[in-house]
């Protein structure tokens, strides 16, 4: 026996995807932390903590779900080496505790088994019995434990039954590594384990002969019907994308209203000076604008998590793998691509279930041309000045869907040509991917998930834009000139001569040295322009959101070249558009996508392609049409 | 019936997973193909009983009570016999 001052043991969590490790770690831990009802969701090693009934501290590691330990995709090569012992900072698990559904013990038992050959010390966690029961499955959990010669513990994780259970048997004295009695059978290992398996599941886990139909069947039937699958997913799109941008705009108006209140608070606590223009222009304004957005991120996440909880996201990668194919990727590629609306980064490290690590890459390079909703308060403000109407409009919404597909087209068509030129992978990849059974999303899983989501990108707004808000504001207001005309003190600051010297590089897109500046300051993060372009157009807050993007509107339209020529014409406008379309302005984004791809080189060749790309179309556009006269 | 009699008649009616109705059971004779590996993985397993739910350019089938979307290049490793 170990007595209580040793450091923890370590417990790793290990199972086929959906074999609800994530559902089990949360139980013990109580962490924050995902679940999907989507192969892959851990995508990274989590760490968390537990109690035995004794109360002794055990470290759990919740692995990426893998279907061997052949290590064919990332997730695979993590999980092994978290049994090897080999991530940095972690040694071999004291103990391996192998996740199995119950109701396909034939598939899952093939991880465990190859834990028991590594020779760790090992307990079987029956997970989802009750899903076994129900569908008429006779579980015999001591004639298992017999035969394997591990403990097993029935249990129904998301319920919390079994836990205590579990927890008794990872106390002290742990259970030995079992003999892994099949590898002496026959000298190909694969065919052992396989009878083994047979032989196992017969004795203790009667299958009922009948093929039923389940309450997914009968679902899928539906859903992935060739033509009715195909009018039910656009229907679920619609209605995601739909009610993100009409539900958003209730607590955005109440954001608004907190964000005036505090202007108006800071205006009333202090005396005209530097202090109250950083506050209330620099950094309220600056933060402020970026803040409003919170609801519509929100939403969104709350809706991936919903979908992917109740097992539809997988259906939908089935359905869209035809579509993806087109584009020289399988539907694996279809969540990352999808996640890529709201934010590319959560998109691109959601890449890791791929297998194929062509495709993966070519993933990650596109990830950042589906339109995330960062440039959403840039197309907001600039499309209604295009069509010279009021926000919210039919037209507006048409034209805003135009450019969602020509992003997405003219992503797929990079990532044709890209995948093609990258050659076929070594061991061909095949499509392949597991249906998981519908089931009731997990609320509580999805609200800590989307808290986290939240917290995040609150955390950027309070770190980045803050830095940048305040940055900005100092550029545009030192250093000071004696003259008290708000114009000339402009164009004496920093920003003013900063502007100067960035005009010849933009004048040819059509935009002006102002232009320049705010897209300048955007390339930390889209959202960032329009703070820019208020702070740069010296647009006071009001109380209303909408007014203030309609009197920066106005602004806009009355500023003029020197030579009298407005600088907003429609073509100038579009110009614009196409460059935040097309341009990677995140650094947050690069910074995980050179993480991901494992290189700078991959990040740094992607921000240059992807900017220079968005230079070039815009330089043609704006040119091309010049010339023929618009 | 011998048994090598029914072995013989197995054989005979052998199909790839691709030709195999949809809404059939099968059982899995043998896999064949670099595909292998990580189709047993997966679960599709020599003795196996799979059912084809839907076909198309990719393959549903139902494999010890899980679906699993799996390709036509994939599916074609899989041979299959009628049960019973």
């Amino acid at each position: 026996m170990s007595n209580a001052s040793e450091a923890p043991s370590i417990i790793a969590l290990i199972g086929n995807p959906n074999a609800g490790k994530t559902t089990l770690f949360n139980a013990l831990t109580g962490a924050n932390q995902r679940v999907g009802n989507y192969s892959g969701v851990t995508v990274e090693v989590k760490s968390g903590e537990t109690f035995t009934p004794h109360g002794r501290k055990l470290r759990v590691l919740d692995l990426p779900g893998c279907y061997s330990l052949r290590a064919s995709s990332p997730d695979e090569k993590v999980a092994l080496d978290a049994l090897n012992g080999l991530l940095p900072g972690e040694s071999i698990p004291d103990l391996v505790v192998c996740v199995v559904d119950a109701s396909n013990l034939e598939r899952h038992l093939q991880l465990t088994l190859q834990v028991i050959e590594l020779g760790l010390p090992c307990v079987l966690a029956l997970n989802m019995v009750d899903v076994a029961e129900r569908t008429g499955l006779r579980l015999d959990p001591a004639k298992l434990s017999e035969e394997l010669g591990i403990p097993v513990v029935p249990m129904q994780a998301n319920a919390r039954r079994g836990i205590v259970e579990l927890k008794q048997a990872l106390r002290f004295p742990r259970p030995h590594a079992s003999e892994a009695d099949w590898s002496h059978e026959t000298s190909d290992l694969e065919t052992s384990r396989r009878a083994f398996i047979a032989r196992l599941c017969e004795l203790a886990a009667r299958r009922p002969e009948a093929h039923q139909q389940t309450l997914s069947d009968k679902i899928d039937a539906v859903l992935l019907h060739p033509l009715y699958g195909w009018i039910a997913m656009m229907l679920i799109f619609f209605t995601v994308f739909w009610a993100i941008f009409s539900f958003a705009q209730i607590p955005m108006g109440w954001i608004k209203s907190g964000q005036d209140a505090l202007s108006t608070w800071i205006g009333s606590i202090l005396q005209e000076g530097d202090l109250r223009s950083l506050l209330a222009d620099g950094v309220v304004t600056g933060v402020g604008g970026v803040v409003t957005f919170l609801p519509q991120i929100i939403l969104l996440f709350l809706f991936i998590g919903l979908l992917e909880s109740s097992g539809y996201m997988a259906r939908a990668a089935y359905l869209m793998d035809a579509v993806m194919a087109k584009a020289g990727l399988s539907g694996k590629s279809f969540l990352p691509l999808f996640s890529s609306f709201a934010c590319a980064i959560p998109g691109v490290m959601a890449t890791r279930t791929i297998d194929s690590a062509k495709d993966r890459l070519v993933t990650i390079f596109i990830a950042p041309w589906m339109s995330c909703s960062a440039r959403l308060p840039v197309y907001f403000l600039i499309v209604p000045l295009l069509l010279q109407s009021k926000e919210g409009t039919w037209k507006q919404a048409l034209v805003l869907f135009g450019i969602y597909a020509l992003g997405t087209l003219s992503a797929f068509v990079v990532a044709r040509v890209l995948r093609g030129r990258l050659g076929e992978d070594i061991t061909p990849g095949h499509f392949l991917l597991e249906l998981p059974p519908y089931r009731k999303p997990q609320w509580s899983y999805i609200f800590r998930h989307v808290f986290d989501r939240a917290m995040a990108f609150v955390k950027k707004a309070g770190t980045v834009i803050l830095g940048l808000s305040i940055l900005l504001w100092a550029l545009k207001t030192y250093p000071k000139t004696p003259s008290a005309d708000k114009a000339d003190a402009l164009a004496n600051s920093a920003i003013g001569h900063i502007g100067i010297v960035i005009e010849p590089v933009v004048k040819p897109l059509g935009f002006d040295g102002r232009m320049g500046t705010a897209i300048l300051t955007a390339f930390a993060a889209r959202e960032v322009f329009v703070s820019s372009m208020s702070i740069l157009y010296r647009v006071e807050e009001s109380d209303n959101e909408e007014q203030d993007r309609s009197i920066l509107r106005d602004r806009l339209i009355e500023s003029k070249w020197p030579d009298g020529r407005p600088i907003f014409t429609p073509l100038s406008l579009i110009s614009l558009l196409l460059f935040f379309m097309y341009a990677m302005q995140c650094a947050a984004t690069t910074a995980v996508v050179a993480r991901e791809s494992g290189s700078w080189k991959w990040a740094f060749w992607q921000f240059v392609f992807m900017t220079g790309f968005a230079y070039l179309v815009s330089l043609l556009v704006f040119q091309g049409g010049k010339l023929l006269g618009f | 019936m011998s048994h090598a009699h029914a072995a013989d008649l197995e054989i005979d009616s052998a199909i790839t997973l691709n030709q195999a109705k949809v809404g059939c059971d099968m059982r899995i004779r043998f896999l064949s193909g670099p595909g292998c590996d990580r189709l047993r993985d997966l679960g599709f397993c020599e003795q196996l009983q799979v059912r084809k739910i839907a076909d198309g350019r990719n393959l549903i089938c139902s494999i010890c009570g899980t679906r699993m979307a799996i390709s036509r290049e994939l599916a074609e490793q899989v041979i299959v016999a009628p049960v019973g």
